[in-house]
């Protein structure tokens, strides 16, 4: 398997499509607040109008600080949140507002890995039956051998051996919840797997043994992954793309390398030269950028939303585009399959 | 004396015993380390090696429960005092063939003797900032009374006035913007850098010769997590802070400390100074330089694009194997020490002037 390039892209149709997409959740304050169903709801924006595409075989990383709607997007995907407006394509079908009756033969195609090992295994049931289960999801007659069969053939594919099939998931190390529930996602044979943090709960060395087994995996069945982390050195070396998001967008997306190496926006270049290892005293002593605070999504400002927070509009004296609400900035060509989102870009 | 050891930590055992297994969990298992004044120790190890126990067993934090802690702690601040005095007085164990069976503790009286052994030192002369700082402040009072109720229990300040203006002086050491405003606020206004940021301000109000830090980072953003790295940074050279960071991020301890130890299933696998453990190409325990390599970095990726990573589990500590406790997950046993590393565990060979790697490889021949 080599490294993941740019030019592994393959120029067919995209597998998953998603256009101008938006999540707005509704907060109401205090005990009457949610009780009442008025206008006096303030609107969270946690995804405002994300697009992207995803092509087979592909790794696209999504990136950002806690907060910025990379779990929310990946649920919506899922269709486990309901949208507030845009589009979102599998393989050409708009899958947006089909009900989960029409969604579910899609549902086997495409399958999350949540962050929280605990929550997503069964703590009551044997592994065995958590894999009989999702094996039976997808061939409901299959005899009982067959199903035998295909719990070994997993537990061979996340390189667990099978005395382990008789425990409980309380049994097992957070490396082996992990790989129980990558076989179990692996039982529908799925084609786009949304990865939420696959890999924060675990050690380094066991992170390491769970990267290659999804790099594995991805080049034996070809799978997408939507990889969500908040651990930029690792989204550089698992994703082919990366988008980075601040507060609901998408401020820029391009080839992993060159986002790494030559970032355009101003807060992906932020992003990656906060990674420790990469800092000294010195760049931190001459890190010209302001103290940072929390955007506060109930006072939006116009305009550009990194603005308060961004070196660049500082450095250039606040130009007045930046802020004009009328103008906020887009994502527009900047070199070679990269789009940027800022006004003065680096 | 500058180079005198403010802390020493000698043969420091602590064990839990489960009762469901009818065994101890070893969390640390025989360790002894070192803190210099005005030097900054890294202790690096994956979760369940025994870092954190190790400080919290040091402060006469392992209280409750079926916890053991045996060794030697001396605290050199004048009289050396060893923190742990009388403790073992309070613990019976029953043995059966050798085996223990069963422990009974006096948990009060344990209680007792480590309040009375940490008198004055644990939050005033050493002082502790955890991983997370919302548990550790009180919700239902402002920070500024916080740090300046630490400021009266631990400095000679007794003025409410005066406390008021020292707390004020450390929110401002730890770059809160503006603190006036800050003083007033409760803990759940503030983001979870900001958070961390008291709590670092409250540790540093007592005046403390020695600051505990574990995983100060851990959990806040990335962006968030370089400054807090860089205030630590900051700090430690402007008040010439001693310190032992507990982290089991590389990228973190290497940019803060002076001197690392690696801790692995209960023990110090390889001690230093910071850029000779951390250099890739020195020589170190097979388990560093395994870890090093399977971190996410770039240059670590090999030619097939995978990440070398160490095969295997992390150390049941109930079932500590005969030997070498990394020998199941070793890479670069050969013939020739194989028999040693089976059956007979290393000590910590002093390869060089403050090197040691506990690793039969580096045995003296």
């Amino acid at each position: 398997m080599s490294q993941p390039t740019s030019e592994a892209l393959i120029p067919e149709a995209p597998i998953l499509e998603v256009r101008d997409l938006r999540k707005h959740f509704a907060q109401r304050r205090g005990m009457l607040g949610a009780l009442s169903r008025g206008a006096d709801a303030k609107v969270i924006p946690a995804i405002d109008g994300v697009s992207f595409s995803l092509h087979e075989n592909e790794t696209l990383g999504l990136v950002g600080e806690s907060g910025c709607g990379k779990t929310t997007t990946g649920k919506a995907i899922l269709k486990l949140h309901s949208v507030t407006g845009g589009t979102i394509r599998y393989r050409g079908t708009d899958i947006t507002n089909q009900s989960q009756a029409q969604f579910r033969p899609l549902r086997r195609d495409i399958q999350m890995i949540f962050q929280d090992l605990d929550a997503a295994l069964n703590p009551k049931v044997r592994i065995e039956d958590i894999l009989r289960e999702a094996v039976l999801l997808r061939e409901p007659d299959a005899d009982k051998e067959s199903v035998q069969r295909q719990i070994y053939e997993l537990m061979d594919l996340v390189n667990l051996k099978k005395n382990k099939l008789a425990n409980f998931p309380s049994e097992l190390s957070g490396g082996e919840k992990r790989r129980i529930g990558i076989a179990r996602v692996l039982a529908v044979r799925p084609k786009l797997i949304v990865a939420d943090e696959p890999t924060s709960a675990l050690d380094v060395s066991i992170q390491a043994q769970v990267i290659n087994l999804m790099r594995d995996l991805q080049a034996q069945f070809g799978l997408s992954y939507l990889f969500i982390s908040h651990d930029l050195q690792l989204v550089e070396l698992m994703s082919h793309r990366v988008a980075v998001m601040y507060l609901g967008q998408i401020v820029e997306m391009g080839p992993a390398k060159d986002i790494a190496k030559s970032p355009k926006h101003p807060y992906t270049s932020i992003l990656w030269s906060s990674i420790v290892e990469k800092r000294s005293t010195e760049t931190a002593n001459h890190d010209s950028a302001p103290a940072w605070g929390v955007f506060d999504f109930e006072r939006p400002r116009g305009g550009c939303r990194f603005a308060p927070r961004c070196p660049v509009y500082a450095e250039r004296g606040k130009p007045a585009v930046c802020t004009d609400a009328a103008n906020p900035p887009v994502l527009k060509e900047a070199g070679a399959g990269r789009v940027v989102a800022c006004h003065f870009p680096l | 004396m500058s180079n005198s050891p403010l802390l020493r930590i000698e043969d420091l055992r602590t064990y839990f015993y489960s009762r469901v297994k009818r065994a101890f969990v070893r969390s640390v298992d025989g360790v002894d380390l070192e803190v210099v004044r005005g030097e900054t120790l890294g202790i690096v190890g994956e979760s369940g090696s025994g870092k954190s126990v190790t400080m919290l067993s040091s402060m006469g934090l392992v209280t409750t429960g079926p916890g053991v802690v045996t060794g030697k702690v001396t605290f050199h601040d004048g009289e050396p005092k060893n923190l742990l005095e009388g403790l073992d007085a309070n613990v019976k164990l029953e043995r059966r063939d050798g085996r223990i069976m069963r422990v009974s503790k006096d948990n009060q009286a344990w209680q007792k003797q480590a309040d009375r052994n940490l008198k004055g030192i644990r939050g005033g002369k050493i002082s502790m900032i955890f991983q997370n700082p919302r548990a550790a402040l009180n919700p239902f009072e402002t920070i500024g009374k916080q740090i300046a109720e630490a400021v009266r229990l631990h400095t000679g300040v007794t003025g409410a006035a005066e406390a008021r203006e020292k707390a004020l002086h450390w929110l401002e050491q730890v770059r809160i913007d503006s603190p006036r405003l800050r003083y007033d606020n409760h803990p759940y206004g503030l983001s979870g850098g900001m958070s961390q940021r008291a709590m670092i301000a409250m540790a540093l109000a007592a005046e403390p010769q020695m600051l505990i830090a574990d995983e100060p980072t851990t959990g806040l953003d990335a962006t968030i997590q370089a400054r807090i790295v860089d205030l630590l940074d900051d700090l430690k050279a402007r008040l010439g802070m001693t310190m032992v960071l507990i982290s089991h991020d590389i990228g973190v301890i290497s940019r803060l400390s002076d001197r690392i130890a690696v801790m692995y299933g209960g023990r110090v696998m390889e001690t230093g100074p910071a850029a000779e453990v951390l250099d890739d190409h020195a020589e170190g325990h097979p388990y560093t330089r395994a870890l090093l390599s399977s971190t996410p970095r770039p240059e670590n990726v090999t030619a097939s694009g995978h990440l070398p990573a160490i095969e295997g589990e992390v150390l049941d500590t109930i079932n500590v194997p005969p030997g070498c406790r990394f020998k199941a997950r070793c890479q670069r046993m050969h013939d020739g020490v194989r028999p040693r590393c089976e059956s007979q565990e290393p000590e910590l060979f002093e390869i060089a002037p403050g090197r040691r790697i506990r690793c039969w490889i580096y045995a003296p021949r």
